[in-house]
């Protein structure tokens, strides 16, 4: 791209702001007030976008955890400032398994008094409250840190790794430093003291903006300012520039690339770190808000085209300013905002900044020289399909039968999951399109059943197949900008589309009936229901305790769930599987050996969604209701997380992830024995999903596909004939 | 009636020509090579007509103008190409690389895949490609256990599963040594004798005067000979442009191979009389 060329959209977006806005204030000069007061939010936006071309630049990694570290950084802050505390994140305390199993032996052998080994430490408190400098010091060393940390031991060993690899650890830690903030205070939001002056000044006479908001926006200008002239005017900027082309322009500059990459890390932590404490008093801290900011920012950062600050931080601004004018717009009577929740239509405008920014970059097969870079996780071909799906059935149906209603309860979640996670290894297992969308793809299919099972009362088969075909269609839908863009592009796009559905569809009060949760009536074939609820039903004379989730609702789960992976085993044996890794392996090649790479995406995209969708319904009919939170872009990273954690290329893997996932079998078991509470579950999957991006690509079920050869191999006293080609990979 | 033809083809990369006007024919059943030394838009010319980069000037295969035709369709329509990197896939075994060219997915065959995935299929065309490149004992491999050579068979054998009428093969000598070479010119007339023509691109010499039915002959994207291997062999200019004066007295190029093209093209530039041959970048820079 010539560097002119990076200008012509931003140039277009603005000349068509502008005269949108003149247009706008004949019309209403309010719009103009309106527009400024979302200067403090786009600044914001701002910041975070250039925390992101910050790490960028000097590491190639696309932080999807941006905001969520900042959020984190500046609840540590309140802690020191206004309780005295600092709270230190949740680490593994190896003593509480050794507690747990010891209770349960004494359990057994009757005996009444119990282990209680020590606890790591969750917070240090200290004599009194900080003053606001010296908690914003420590928070900001404690961002420094962090920086330098998810530097050393996440981004430095996964330089080298594919974008999925990359992709999946920032969301990893995005869940990780969500969850760490759920667990230490809690979801409600938390109000921050005043830091500075929010009284307004007014400009004009439409024109007043709190004196804060003024003076962030001047900090990050500023400091962007200050980047600019370091990239520009300073060694050290120019041996960034010279690393992000080639890694030994650094080394030729007398420094080490990783040094480089090590100090942009610590410098754009710090920087978001610091506005997001600035900006805490007037947004509150809340789990969320923070850490979603990203999709924005990622937007902005697109559109400077992960180079520029000062296009990045006029993107940011535009945004935020856009925002807020939407928000008062949705105000008006003439505003549709029964059907278009207008906060509905401000979350989803960065999707539409994505897709203009990506479309207008974007190319339908990848250029000479621009494929490489790792290799992804391995796809094996499925043997002892039989076997294999007879036990797991097995499994289930002896757990159905025989546990208590929890472990039930549970091995029903983990079911779920497992279907779930069974799209995401055809879309982004076999085909290596990395889809940040997938559970909101499962929540229209959701909604969708709702609509027609619970409302137009569609009988049983065909309520759900419908669902799932209206996730088809929406997974169409997310499909088209993988048709131009790929890698991390492709999971920026799908993470704003994701945001864009939640806000605007399963928030919508026409389709939601303005509450939170809908009802999904239970399924029934004949007016016989088997829902979670109908736990008198007794089929051939079986009926377990009758308590809830009913025994033949699990079955029902079990039985659906081997049909999708078999399915998914089938794909991958078949042509058709075929064809989708070599897509996934190189697109230019698949092309040249006659692969239509367009269709082929559609199809894994409408495939996974379809299945996607009745793993949406499974859901649908297990909690009886559907709600926007359960269905988010939040829990489609969650998901995502756990696929790869479990393995995201075998039916194997979207197996283990089910086991794995939240309420699941392993944290059931966890939770019961060694009580470890459920809110740890999805820290854990986040943690752990970082570790195995960086160890171990091919998930839990390749370690044990490999334990198994490694058997195998032993027993037959020969070398494994399977390869186990990790991330070393072959020649290219 | 020729094959594949291209009618003042050009690629341009920004202001930089990097393939100027060039106009082919390749005749039904014949071998037809294309040489030029490193940089002379050999792999750009591929790359036109097999349709990954944009092209203009007309582009036409058995008797159809696939100008604007994405690259699996002119695949499709019996265009085949292998690759200078091989680019295998590595996921799947060798039979299944060459699986993927051979078979062509409808409606019905990706749902009958859902149901029935192990169902016998037409392995006519990849026991055929594996069987005239003689690698049928490598069909259960993995691309990374087999050694590079092996690879490059592969790679050709990939192209030939798609029955194309034409393959387009990319330097498919290189990196291998001169007995292997000559193996590979050996494999490569039973092809064409087997009904595939082959468009072979390289830059050596050697291989291509031993075995092609006509030569093309570039540089810095434009044509500067055409003609049977005698002629190319005599010709001149491409003496010079290929050996210098050292080339013109002993008129024997067939056993040098180019291994390091640009060192040539530094001597030639020095010694060539000027004006005769003057290298020359097209665009405005």
């Amino acid at each position: 791209m010539k560097a002119e060329d990076r200008w012509v959209v931003p140039a277009g977006l603005g000349v068509f702001g502008v005269v949108l806005l003149v247009a706008g204030y004949f019309y209403d000069s309010k719009l103009i007030t309106q527009l400024a007061l979302g200067i403090g939010t786009g600044a914001f936006i701002a910041a975070i976008a250039v925390g992101v071309v910050l790490t960028y630049r000097g590491s190639g990694v696309v932080n999807f955890s941006t905001g969520a570290v900042a959020m984190y950084v500046a609840y540590t802050y309140n802690g020191l400032r206004s309780e005295g505390r600092l709270y230190l994140p949740p680490l593994p305390n190896p003593l509480s398994i050794v507690e747990g199993i010891v209770n349960k032996f004494g359990d057994w052998f009757g005996s009444s008094s119990r282990l209680d080994l020590p606890n790591i430490p969750a917070r240090i408190t200290f004599g009194g409250n900080f003053t606001f400098i010296s908690a914003v010091v420590i928070a900001l060393i404690w961002a420094g840190l962090i920086g330098f940390l998810l530097h050393v031991l996440v981004f430095r060993p996964l330089r080298n790794a594919p974008p999925l690899a990359k992709v999946v650890a920032s969301v990893g830690l995005f869940v990780y430093f969500q969850s760490i903030v759920l667990i230490r205070w809690g979801s409600s939001a938390v109000s921050v003291k005043e830091i500075l002056p929010s009284d307004p000044i007014k400009f004009t006479k439409d024109i007043h903006i709190p004196q804060n908001q003024i003076y962030v926006s001047l900090i990050v200008i500023v400091l962007a300012a200050i980047l600019w002239a370091v990239f520009h005017y300073t060694r050290f900027g120019l041996a960034t520039r010279a690393a992000a082309e080639n890694e030994k322009g650094a080394v030729v500059l007398g420094f080490s690339p990783e040094f480089l990459a090590g100090i942009n890390w610590v410098v754009s932590t710090m920087i978001v770190s610091l506005l997001a404490i600035l900006v805490a008093p007037s947004l509150q801290l809340d789990p969320f808000r923070i850490a979603l900011l990203i999709v924005p920012a990622l937007g902005a950062a697109l559109l400077g085209n992960f180079t520029s600050f000062g296009l990045t931080v006029a993107a940011g601004f535009g945004t935020g300013m856009l925002q807020s004018l939407v928000s008062y717009l949705g105000t008006k009577k003439w505003f549709p905002s029964s059907t278009l929740p207008p906060a509905g239509v401000g979350a989803a405008l960065p999707f539409v900044i994505v897709i203009i920014a990506l479309f207008a970059k974007g190319k339908s097969l990848p250029t000479r020289g621009s494929i490489g870079g790792g290799r992804l996780p391995f796809a094996p071909s499925p043997r002892r399909i039989g076997l294999q799906l007879s036990l797991f059935s097995t499994f289930f149906v002896a757990l159905f039968l025989w546990s208590s209603f929890a472990w039930r309860q549970a091995g029903i979640n983990s079911l779920v999951v497992m279907a779930i996670c069974l799209s995401l290894v055809v879309v982004t297992g076999f085909v290596g399109q990395i889809s940040l969308a997938h559970m909101t793809l499962a929540g229209v299919a959701g909604f969708a059943l709702s609509k027609f099972a619970t409302e137009q009362h569609v009988p049983f088969p065909i309520g759900p197949i419908l669902g799932a075909v209206v996730a088809t269609l929406f997974g169409l839908l997310v499909a088209i900008p993988a048709l131009r863009v790929r890698g991390v592009n492709l999971a920026i796009v799908t993470f704003a589309a994701a945001v864009a559905l939640e806000e605007l569809l399963f928030r919508s009060p026409r389709l939601t009936n303005k509450t939170q949760a809908v009802a999904v009536s239970a399924p029934s074939i004949n007016g016989t229901a088997f829902g979670p609820r109908n736990s008198s039903l007794a089929l051939f004379g079986f009926n377990s305790d009758g308590k809830i989730p009913s025994l033949w609702f699990g079955m029902f789960c079990l039985i659906v769930v081997v049909l999708l992976a078999l399915l998914v085993m089938n794909t991958r044996r078949s042509n058709t599987g075929r064809r989708f890794l070599a897509v996934r392996s190189n697109e230019r090649a698949a092309a040249a050996a006659g692969i239509s790479v367009s269709s082929t995406k559609l199809l894994a995209f409408g495939l996974s969604a379809f299945i996607a969708g009745l793993g949406g319904s499974l859901s649908a009919y297990r909690f009886g209701s559907v709600n926007a939170g359960f269905f988010g872009a939040l829990a489609s990273l969650t998901y995502l997380t756990f696929a790869y954690l479990g393995g995201i290329s075998s039916v194997g893997g979207a197996i283990a992830a089910g086991f794995i996932g939240t309420q699941g079998l392993v944290f059931t078991a966890l939770n019961r024995w060694f009580h470890i509470p459920d809110k740890y579950s999805v820290m854990i999957g986040g943690i752990g999903v970082v570790f195995t991006a960086i160890r171990n690509p091919e998930g839990i079920a390749g370690a044990f596909r490999q334990a198994g050869h490694l058997i195998s191999s032993k027993l037959i006293k020969q070398p494994a004939s399977t390869p186990t080609p990790a991330i070393s990979g072959g020649l290219r | 009636m020729s094959l594949l033809q291209t009618i003042d083809m050009a690629v341009t990369f920004g202001g930089l020509k990097a393939v100027n006007q060039v106009s082919i024919d390749v005749e039904p059943g014949t071998l037809v090579g294309l040489i030029g030394p490193n940089g002379a838009g050999k792999t750009t010319f591929i790359d036109g007509i097999t349709g990954f980069v944009p092209t203009t000037g007309r582009v036409v295969f058995d008797g159809r103008d696939i100008s604007g035709l994405p690259a699996h369709e002119r695949a499709l329509a019996g265009l085949g190409r292998s690759w200078q990197s091989l680019e295998l896939f590595d996921d799947l075994t060798v039979k299944e690389n060459l699986m993927v060219a051979a078979e062509r997915q409808t409606a019905k065959s990706f749902l009958m895949d859902l149901i029935h995935p192990t169902r016998s299929r037409d392995m006519t065309a990849v026991d055929s490609a594996l069987g005239l490149l003689g690698i049928d004992d490598l069909r259960d491999r993995m691309p990374n256990e087999i050694s590079q050579g092996q690879r490059k068979l592969v790679s050709v054998a990939r192209a030939l599963a798609g029955r194309p009428k034409l393959v387009a093969m990319d330097e498919p000598a290189a990196g291998l040594d001169s007995t292997e070479s000559l193996a590979l010119g050996d494999r490569l007339r039973d092809i064409v004798d087997d009904g595939t023509a082959i468009f072979l691109v390289d830059h050596d010499m050697g291989l291509i005067l031993s075995v092609c039915d006509y030569i093309y002959v570039i540089e810095f994207g434009q044509m500067i000979a055409r003609g049977t291997p005698n002629e190319i062999r005599n010709n001149d200019r491409v003496i010079e442009a290929y050996l210098g004066n050292q080339g013109r007295q002993d008129k024997d190029i067939q056993s040098v191979p180019i291994e390091h093209p640009e060192e040539v093209h530094d001597y030639q530039l020095d010694s060539s009389p000027i004006g005769e041959f003057e290298p020359r970048i097209e665009g405005d820079q």
